[in-house]
């Protein structure tokens, strides 16, 4: 079975929130000293494609659409595994989700795939809206939020995670594509050692042109206005009394303000 | 790999299963091995554990999140090897750290341990907060920059980043300001030294640290070191040096002891407390270094130094090596390695328990709030006493 997995490349932001600023342009943040990381979905979307390839055989192919720093991402997914790895060199500012999908599409519909799997969305952005998009544009079924996939005979019987822990279940006809959910796996560990045994795979990068794409074909639909960071909020209200009391208390407050 | 392939394939099996490992050389307690303290389990003992490794390797056992706790719920403290009785006992610790290393490689290791190592890699600290924060410690003090000065004070990621830690690293600087030590401090530009990060198993990544920090010493023309941490000082002195440094590194309470005996650390103001040292795994049994902090303790004024039963090489370890004050495998329970070892401070009557390693320090601390012991006693490093009984004013 030919699994191709899109990845991104993004800053890692996780326990670094109070040193993320704004940069000058208002339309982006200061990156200069974040570090950056394989996007949390993606790991989870190549580690169950790996393991649907140890179990069938097959390949696993990795894809991107980024700048040179995204070689770094791709890297570590040849060394978690997959057998080879293709970016598009593109700007990943851009954040319109059409023109990435566009491109994507472009790239994957040349590559040989039984199933394509992205994350559900991006640490950055959190969209989620590129797996869909990418399937209606090679024409394939898609299911998103994938939290569990069983693979047979040509099918994949997946569930999606849902809100207050309602899973629908469909079966999907192949070649399909898939969002991932985090929680469907445990991806493995990626050791230092490994990542440098994989410069011994093929990682390949394409432009757009030899895409046939044109920069004018990749005009942003939705164009960023400006980003702001939320102002810290001072206000906090100590509820007092009992366990019953405050909960009373607390339930008031969120039906007043109708959150409930 | 195959068994055949794993460098102790030769002796791994030679554990006759004699139960030293768990043992202090007194006998008086069964467990002096941090893990097999929790669980008093044989598989959390080192016996076990080896069995377990051996089977593992020889593809009898599957790889389970369990068998990775077993393996990882080692703390490196060197009790086993110091009381085996068997000619490749010097040994055992990195026949463990061998089979971490395999499971590295593979992939399979517990999340924490995950998240520690990429922490590391990332951010330069197991914790994964900002490099741009690691020298926040420093806010308040006027300690300097690394420039050339005779020694470079190395702080480490505990001593940097945990708060608690974070008191003891700026107690150590204010000593070593008043026993009038030319030194200085790396700040956000400080680099995880990799004690830890080879001891869980990932060499790949040690070594990518322990070149980068070698080659920004040489860069900075760093001569001597100093050390907050025994783990850091226990990396720089043993494992460094095959990458072509030639640092000459202390720890922090091997400079001490230098000061005082040459009357350049003035700790007349005293400190009155009937005290016990905790001996620091890669202080004492990693590195025989148990005289240092004892002779500092001895001559301050007031100090009245009585021993644990289990001292010296025989140390209960607080069970924060191995990771494992991240990871956390041996916390929880009033078995907790820390908590037993905090039973055994307030045993000796003491009013005070002093650490020399932020590990321990901290360990130790939530130990005694644990244990419900806080009133009585209290968890000190030795730079914040040295610092307490350092007159306040004159350098």
């Amino acid at each position: 079975m030919d699994i191709v997995v899109a990845v991104k490349q993004v800053p890692d932001t996780s326990e670094v929130v109070d040193v993320i600023k704004i940069d000058a342009s208002g339309k982006d943040i200061e990156r200069g000293t974040l570090v950056s990381k394989i996007n949390e979905w993606d790991e989870y979307a190549l580690e169950e494609a790996l393991q649907w390839k140890q179990k069938l055989g097959g390949t696993v192919t990795a894809v991107a659409a980024g700048p040179g720093e995204w070689d770094d991402t791709l890297r570590r997914a040849l060394a978690m595994g997959a057998d080879r790895a293709v970016r598009v060199d593109e700007d990943a500012t851009v954040i319109d989700c059409s023109a990435v999908a566009r491109t994507l599409a472009a790239l994957i519909r040349r590559l040989p795939y039984d199933l394509v799997v992205f994350g559900a969305q991006s640490e950055d952005f959190g969209s989620a809206q590129l797996g869909p998009m990418v399937a209606e544009m090679l024409g394939i079924p898609h299911a998103a939020l994938v939290i569990r996939l069983q693979v047979e005979e040509g099918e994949a019987h997946v569930e999606r995670e849902l809100e207050g822990g309602t899973r629908e279940l469909y079966t999907l006809r192949l070649p399909a594509l898939l969002t991932i959910q985090t929680g469907i796996n445990r991806p493995r560990y990626v050791s230092f050692a490994s990542v440098r045994k994989a410069r011994e795979k093929e990682l390949s990068v394409m432009s757009l042109d030899e895409l046939g794409l044109s920069p004018e074909a990749l005009t942003p639909a939705v164009e960023l206005d400006r980003l702001e960071l939320v102002p810290a909020g001072k206000r906090a209200q100590l509820l007092s009394g009992s366990a019953e009391e405050a909960a009373a208390k607390l339930a008031e407050i969120l039906r007043d303000s109708g959150v409930i | 790999m195959a068994l055949t392939e794993y460098k102790y394939s030769d002796v791994i099996h030679r554990c006759f299963r004699c139960g030293y490992c768990k043992f202090p050389t007194s006998f008086v307690e069964v467990n002096n091995c941090p893990a097999y303290a929790r669980y008093r389990l044989e598989s959390y003992s080192t016996g076990g554990r080896l069995w377990l490794i051996r089977a593992w390797l020889n593809d009898e056992l599957d790889w389970s999140e369990h068998l990775g706790e077993i393996v990882y719920s080692c703390a490196a403290c060197k009790n086993c090897a110091e009381q085996c009785p068997l000619p490749f006992s010097g040994d055992i610790v990195d026949m463990i750290v061998a089979a971490k290393g395999e499971m590295v490689e593979r992939g399979s290791i517990p999340s924490a341990v995950k998240e520690f190592l990429e922490n590391v890699d990332r951010q330069g600290n197991p914790y994964g907060t900002a490099r741009s924060k690691r020298g926040e410690w420093m806010e308040g003090t006027d300690i300097e920059e690394y420039r050339g000065q005779e020694f470079l004070y190395y702080v480490g990621c505990v001593g940097s980043y945990d708060t608690r830690a974070q008191q003891a690293a700026r107690a150590l600087g204010r000593v070593l300001q008043k026993g009038g030590v030319s030194f200085g401090v790396l700040g956000n530009k400080e680099n995880c030294d990799g004690n830890d990060v080879g001891k869980l198993g990932e060499a790949g990544l040690f070594e990518a640290l322990a070149e980068e920090n070698v080659r920004q010493f040489k860069d900075l023309g760093v001569r001597r070191i100093v050390t907050l941490s025994p783990h850091a000082f226990n990396a720089i002195k043993n494992d460094y040096p095959r990458l072509d440094s030639a640092f000459e590194v202390l720890h922090y309470t091997q400079l001490l002891r230098d000061l005082v005996r040459a009357r350049k650390l003035d700790v007349s103001s005293g400190f009155n407390a009937k005290l016990t040292y905790h001996d620091p795994c890669f202080l004492g049994r990693w590195n025989m270094e148990y005289e240092a902090p004892r002779e500092v303790l001895r001559t301050i004024p007031g100090v009245e130094l009585v021993e644990m039963e289990r001292h010296r090489a025989d140390a209960l370890c607080c069970g924060g090596g191995g990771g494992n004050f991240y990871t956390d495998f041996l916390g929880g329970s009033e078995d907790s390695p820390s908590r037993i070892r905090a039973r055994d401070a307030c045993a000796t009557g003491a009013s005070v328990v002093a650490t020399a390693c932020p590990n321990c320090l901290t360990m130790l601390e939530d130990a005694v709030k644990a244990e419900g012991l806080d009133d009585r006693l209290k968890v000190m490093d030795i730079s914040e006493i040295v610092s307490e009984a350092c007159p306040p004013k004159g350098n």
